[in-house]
């Protein structure tokens, strides 16, 4: 590599918590970081300018405003890559769509709502294209570390395009199915070694919805053989899925 | 065959010397009624009785991840990776054996697989003549209740406190008195194991196929176009369970990730299989089984007829796992070729 890539992260509406995952990295972190060059990383240092050859952006864009910012960054980049489920799939942010506005905006505001615009959250690829996506809420560390190596390198990252269950049964879980209990993971794409049911709970579908996901066979396991109402498995799948054309 | 007696207080001692050896394995109890295959140490409590395992035992040989090569990118130099530690599998079902034995005969033919070769090679396994047969099973009506080869030993319990063991090969004879001789069985105790083995096979025959399971092959080629296919799979997810917890299936992927230092790198495999959407996805994205219908199709096809063609026996020895693992509850090639069979009844 003659000239080390600049890299640089932004965000928008979400926690940050990626960008805390990677700063989290540390050590392997400072290895991959001797072959960039850091633009800007909120929560690492602050400043840089651009143009960039990867951007990481984290969070939905629930704002018209948010649309110039990220359009501006998408401008000064070679690649633009999401990051985490707020930015991949709109994420938890897309639950406040199902009320509207006329509910959300002085719900959050209160009397001061018309102050502030704000609009259906949604995520990155509905404003601008992306190049790539690291999915999750968090995103899996690893994950971020191997698809940055992939751009490093010029290759276009790898992305399981199965369910979480194929993890799963590698893992060698026992599926939450057998105890009649309620998983996303049969619809949402893999990639996070199926590490919700692994500690013991269940998928809540933070990846997306898996390109081939079939969503009347989904909902037939879990309403007609695992016998869970149309109203929970709805509140399941509007919390992370929203962001959709299907009818959740 | 040499045959011996073993009694339950000879056990304790024994495991505890071949887990000095190796890396023991044995079924237990892990949920109510669910067991599964778990390292073994003083505390575990083996279930003799065990339905069936949870997981299918092909993960000690062939891995869900398993790294194949590391390489140096600057020096265009490549190592073959090998794992192989010494295991031994203590309490294998018939059925499951005969899932091994097939896939050894696969791995073996054409190029051999050398990872999993060397895996089975350093692999011992006892098997254990069932108790009980799983509400899902049905390998007694797919000539799999009884196999004649691949085990060390095989150990059927004949009282509350003994076990009739047979041995298969020179290893597993020496593992079986590495604590000292033992009595060869008497007659009356190779009678005792020939009376349980067939009282549990006449209990498995009450569950399985309505036809003799030789006809499978003919049976499914004259059903390629049948409306089942594709009335099934409407519900089918594509999401590999029944392939991936199936102890003859053996599909894998190959990748590879660089290190974090980019110098060098490492290629692995991961499972794979028939039943995901890009299985079949070649350059140009052609995909020669993009539908659903297609692959649940394949599935049947593959279990029942292609691997028949190839080897003369079945490649679905009725363990019963995909059967539970698939959460629409379509993958069990019982219930499926029952379907069709009785479907011909019915014209003619
Ligand atoms: S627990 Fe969830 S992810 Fe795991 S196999 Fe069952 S449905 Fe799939
Ligand atoms: S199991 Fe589901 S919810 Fe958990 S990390 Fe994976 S995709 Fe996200
Ligand atoms: S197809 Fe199903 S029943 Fe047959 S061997 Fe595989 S997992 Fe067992
Ligand atoms: S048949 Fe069942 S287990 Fe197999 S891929 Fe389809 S839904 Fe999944």
């Amino acid at each position: 590599m003659a000239k080390k890539p600049k890299i640089a992260f932004f965000d928008f509406a979400g926690c940050e918590g990626d960008q805390l995952q990677i700063a989290n990295l540390e050590e392997t972190l400072l290895d991959v970081l001797g072959h960039v060059e850091i633009g800007e990383f909120r929560e690492v240092r602050t400043g840089g300018k651009g143009p960039y050859d990867i951007a990481f952006v984290e969070g939905s864009i629930t704002m018209p405003k948010d649309e110039e910012r990220l359009k501006a960054i998408r401008a000064e980049s070679k690649t633009l890559v999401a990051l985490g489920a707020c930015a991949t799939i709109g994420g938890i942010n897309c639950m406040k769509n199902f009320l509207g506005p006329g509910v959300y905006r002085p719900e959050v505001y209160g009397d001061r709502a018309r102050w502030y615009e704000t609009y259906d959250a949604r995520p990155l690829r509905a404003v601008v294209p992306v190049d790539a996506e690291i999915h999750g809420c968090p995103i899996d560390r690893d994950e971020f570390l191997r698809v940055t190596k992939e751009l490093l390198l010029g290759k276009k990252p790898w992305l399981p395009d199965y369910p979480v269950c194929v993890e799963c049964k590698m893992a060698g879980n026992v599926c939450r199915y057998e105890f009649g209990e309620l998983c996303l993971g049969i619809i949402t794409r893999a990639g996070c070694k199926a590490t919700c049911v692994t500690e013991g709970a269940r998928c809540w579908g933070c990846r997306g919805l898996a390109p081939h996901a079939n969503m009347d066979a989904a909902r037939y396991v879990m309403e007609d053989r695992a016998g869970r109402s149309r109203l929970e498995v709805q509140d399941l799948m509007r919390m992370y899925l929203g962001y959709t054309s299907t009818t959740l | 065959m040499t045959a011996y007696t073993v009694y339950m207080e000879q056990l304790g001692p024994l495991l505890a010397e071949w887990s000095r050896r190796m890396g023991v394995f044995v079924p237990v109890q892990i949920q109510e009624a669910l067991y599964d295959f778990v390292p073994w140490s003083e505390h575990e409590e083996i279930a003799w009785d065990y339905d069936v395992a949870y997981n299918s035992i092909k993960r000690h040989f062939f891995p869900p991840r398993e790294n194949l090569i590391r390489f140096d990118a600057a020096a265009c130099t490549a190592t073959p990776v090998f794992e192989a530690p010494d295991q031994l599998l203590f309490g294998v079902h018939p059925y499951d054996l005969k899932a091994v034995n097939q896939l050894d005969q696969i791995m073996e033919g054409g190029a051999p697989d050398q990872n999993y070769m060397r895996r089975r090679e350093k692999t011992v396994i006892f098997a254990l003549q069932p108790q009980r047969v799983a509400a899902t099973a049905f390998w007694g009506s797919m000539g799999s209740g009884h196999v004649d080869i691949g085990f060390d030993l095989f150990w059927t319990k004949i009282s509350p406190n003994a076990f009739y063991v047979e041995v298969g090969s020179p290893r597993g004879e020496e593992l079986l008195l590495a604590c000292g001789d033992l009595p060869e069985a008497t007659l009356a105790e190779r009678e005792a194991a020939r009376r349980e083995r067939t009282r549990i096979l006449a209990e498995a025959r009450g569950q399985g196929l309505k036809y003799p399971w030789e006809e499978t092959p003919r049976l499914l080629a004259r059903n390629w176009d049948s409306k089942l296919w594709r009335h099934k799979a409407r519900r089918c997810l594509s999401c590999g369970s029944c392939v991936l917890v199936c102890p003859t299936c053996y599909c894998f992927e190959v990748r590879e990730e660089m290190d974090v230092d980019m110098k060098g790198g490492t290629r692995f495999r991961e499972w794979d299989g028939c039943m995901l959407p890009s299985f079949a996805l070649v350059a140009g994205d052609h995909n020669f089984r993009g539908q659903a219908l297609e692959r649940y199709r394949h599935r049947y096809f593959r279990k029942g007829k292609y691997i028949y063609d190839k080897i003369g026996e079945l490649g679905c020895v009725g363990c019963g796992r995909c059967v539970r693992a698939c959460t629409a509850g379509i993958a069990n090639p019982m219930a499926v070729y029952n379907e069709l069979w009785e479907a011909e009844q019915h014209e003619s």
